[in-house]
């Protein structure tokens, strides 16, 4: 985690972004900032256009209004796929599901991309593959096929395959909402070393815990607006909004318990008056 | 070879079954003529029903209105009207048309036409199967392979038509298995396949029963040999981890 | 993902298609206008009622074909999954056959195997052509339908069957109370694609010499030996079982979409 503040200019700016699917406005004017060597997390109810927002950094939405930048390009700009492919091969993503190519084995999803979109050289790009996969500790499924991996192993591999492209900046998309809780931990460690390692980082996330400990900007979204931002210390220890003290209350436990109903026949401590045998 | 096939046809006499005509050099080598006819059928039907597949999928799934909807005409009138007719369509009247146009200079014989038909017959079939198949690749790959810089081309041979590919096999292979019955509805427009020359022969000998079983056999063999092929080719192109 | 989409309902079915339907309409008056002035239209509106009559035998064989080959394969999909390997072993040779003979050749042997007519008792019944058709139809579709009803029953997860063991049904009871009464709903779809290929398989009869639409076009155009008007009656016949087959397949594509949550 960078501590170093810079006044240098944001590698990504978003300036009121509008962005509606049909008739339904699903960003309504977001400012965003990410300066290089950042992790930048944003939180927020679902349907809050977190995951549009991570689209449109990388041209794979285009908004109706507002501008993007990312480095020296103003994405919202680009007209032709062509001039938003140059864009993609700097700026990684990783989705929550499906992510691998399942045809293909975990050595060769990592190499193609390196191989058809950058012209590298097989040997070179099986190189780097073997060691990226080992820095993900998946260089011992080098070989497998990704429908014999796990959730956690795929998208293990899904973040090697990013960082095989050597991309400046990463975009998480709700990785870890499609993993049952024990590999969670496996690809929340593999992000935190990145982060660690100066990667910039932008990512859209439930893990409050997690994003408290790693992020150093945190935005907190709702209904298409940006309610609250701030270093993450103060989001989640002093939020000023009241909205966002309500969501950390629901997503950080305490969900409100219902009233028990006296006499209920269900609730299990008044099963022995009916008689019922186990 | 000869005296295993008397053997035949007197063991089988046994069960009163006229297999006399294997013996018979003139009916048995009609018989020969009309397998091989057959399986030449089989085998330029199949390669030209998946051509007609790829292309009219390709039209299909284009996404320009001026193409799919021709394509997607054609694709509901072949699916929806019998091979037969089809058949009697292309050969009684495109035929015709075309000898009153062109005179002596037709080059297209039955045999060709019953190719051009069947293989646009069941290239309608394939086409649907291999737009089911496209349209189950899930968008997220798609998007995940757009997000590491692919072109459309690369999305569209990398990606698309190797998933596809996988997800429409075997619904390709049981249309390969219909194909291959349906080669001998060409009897009705007189090419000597085997079903026309077993019909030459029953109207001679009238032993419909014994030819049925042969023919039938025949069939049977053909089938069984697309079916083990289809299944050489899901498993070598089998993604591990994926149904069974 | 959370990205809505913009939801927005189709119209109902008149307002849809009324491009279609005015087409459509155009199309006839155009028809019924020029068919008073040309030959070719209006020989074939001499020829309709026996191209009708024609017709209407294909239909009646399909229907015959499809009630007893539908009756035959649930006997037939029945012993396939008996417990019994003396059923089940003659329903799987017999699925096996008649899926993987050609319609054709099936026919052709109903046709010539059978005698032109049947003794019964001191009379004489006739043993019509169609009539051998539609056994020869019969007999792939039984087949059809036994994989049809093994597909049915295969779909079904599992964990019903655990679900019901455990509620402690019988066999017979898991089958008459669970499982039965959603097969019917998910063999529709299939069944109803097997109709409409059968009514196309019906016109293999003309070649066994029924007197079928197709038949009744051959003639025709011998008859009346123009051109055009061979053109003409035999896109007819196109038209005719396109106009039959095409809403059975909308419908069953409906049918499964409906029954898609099943």
């Amino acid at each position: 985690m960078p501590s170093i503040e810079t006044v240098a200019e944001p590698l990504v700016s978003l300036r009121d972004l509008h962005l509606s699917f049909g008739g339904n406005p699903v960003l309504k004017g977001i400012d965003l900032d990410v300066r290089r060597g950042e992790a930048v997390s944003i939180i927020g109810p679902s349907g809050s256009g977190k995951s549009t927002i991570l689209r449109c950094i990388t041209g794979l939405l285009q908004p109706q209004k507002g501008s993007i930048r990312v480095g020296a390009t103003e994405v919202h700009t680009l007209a032709h796929e062509a001039q938003r492919i140059e864009l993609r091969k700097r700026v990684g993503f990783v989705f929550q599901q499906y992510n691998l190519f399942p045809h293909l084995s975990v050595l060769e999803n990592l190499v193609i991309a390196p191989r058809k979109v950058l012209g590298r050289h097989r040997a070179d790009a099986e190189k780097d593959a073997r060691a990226l996969l080992a820095k993900v500790r998946m260089e011992h499924k080098a070989d497998a096929y990704p429908g014999q991996l796990s959730g956690g192993q795929q998208q293990r591999v899904a973040i090697a395959r990013a960082l095989a492209m050597r991309p400046e900046l990463i975009l998480f998309d709700e990785v870890t909402s499609a993993l049952d809780p024990e590999t969670v931990g496996e690809v929340l460690a593999v992000i935190r070393e990145l982060t660690e390692e100066g990667m910039t980082c932008v990512l859209v996330t439930h893990e409050m815990r997690f994003a408290e400990e790693i992020s150093d900007v945190v935005y907190f979204t709702e209904n298409g607006v940006i309610v609250e931002h701030g270093s993450a210390a103060r989001i989640f220890q002093r939020p000023t909004s009241e909205r966002t003290r309500e969501f950390l209350r629901h997503a950080l436990g305490d969900p409100g318990r219902r009233p028990t109903i006296a006499a209920d026949p269900y609730l299990l401590t008044n099963l022995s008056r009916y008689s019922l045998s186990v | 070879m000869t005296h295993w096939l008397e053997a035949f046809v007197h063991w089988s006499a046994g069960f009163g079954l006229n297999y006399n005509f294997l013996v018979d050099a003139y009916q048995r080598g009609t018989l020969q003529q009309g397998a091989l006819t057959t399986l030449l059928l089989c085998l330029l039907t199949i390669v030209g029903s998946l051509l007609a597949g790829v292309g009219l999928a390709a039209m299909l799934t284009s996404g320009k209105p001026w193409l799919a909807g021709p394509a997607r005409v054609f694709v509901e009138v072949t699916r929806n009207t019998p091979t037969l007719v089809q058949l009697y369509c292309a050969f009684l009247v495109l035929n015709m048309l075309l000898t009153q146009a062109v005179g002596a200079a037709n080059p297209l014989t039955p045999f060709a036409w019953v190719v051009i038909v069947i293989s646009l017959h069941k290239g309608a079939f394939h086409a649907e199967a291999l737009r089911a198949g496209i349209e189950a690749v899930p968008t997220v790959t798609m998007e995940a392979a757009s997000s590491l810089a692919f072109n459309n081309r690369q999305l569209l041979w990398s990606v698309q038509l190797p998933l596809a590919l996988r997800f429409a096999l075997p619904a390709l292979i049981n249309n390969l298995i219909d194909l291959v019955k349906m080669t001998a509805v060409a009897s009705a427009i007189a090419v000597g396949d085997i079903t026309y020359a077993a019909i030459m022969i029953w109207t001679q000998s009238d032993n419909v029963l014994e030819l049925m079983i042969l023919i039938l056999g025949f069939f049977g063999l053909l089938s069984f040999t697309v079916n083990c092929v289809g299944r050489w080719l899901e498993a070598r192109l089998r993604m591990p981890g994926y149904g069974h | 993902m959370a990205i809505d989409s913009s939801v927005v309902l189709p119209r109902a079915w008149p307002r849809r298609h009324i491009g279609k339907l005015l087409l459509g309409m155009g199309a006839l008056c155009g028809l019924v206008y020029f068919a008073q002035h040309s030959p070719v239209l209006k020989a074939l509106l001499q020829w309709s009622p026996a191209l009708a009559a024609g017709f209407g035998q294909n239909i009646l064989i399909s229907l015959l074909a499809i009630g007893s080959g539908s009756v035959a394969g649930l006997l037939v999909g029945a012993m396939v999954l008996s417990p019994l390997r003396l059923l089940r072993w003659p329903a799987r040779l017999w699925v096996q056959v008649f899926r993987n003979a050609p319609w054709l050749v099936l026919i052709y042997f109903t046709t010539y195997v059978f005698p032109f007519e049947i003794r019964i008792g001191s009379t004489y019944v006739a043993f019509p052509d169609w009539v051998k058709v539609t056994l020869g139809l019969a007999l792939p579709a039984s087949a059809n339908v036994a994989e049809i009803f093994r597909g049915a029953i295969a779909s079904i997860p599992s964990t019903q069957w655990e679900a019901a063991r455990s509620l402690a049904f019988s066999r017979g009871q898991i089958f008459r109370s669970i499982i039965l009464p959603q097969c019917f709903k998910r063999m529709l779809p299939p069944w109803m694609n097997l109709y409409a290929v059968i009514t196309m398989g019906t016109a293999l009869a003309s070649l066994v010499g029924v007197h079928d639409v197709i038949d009744t076009a051959q003639i025709a155009s011998n008859t009346v030996n123009q051109t055009g008007f061979t053109v003409v009656i035999y896109l007819s016949l196109l038209v005719l079982f396109f106009a039959y087959c095409y809403p059975i397949s909308r419908f069953t594509q409906y049918l499964e979409r409906r029954y898609a949550f099943y």
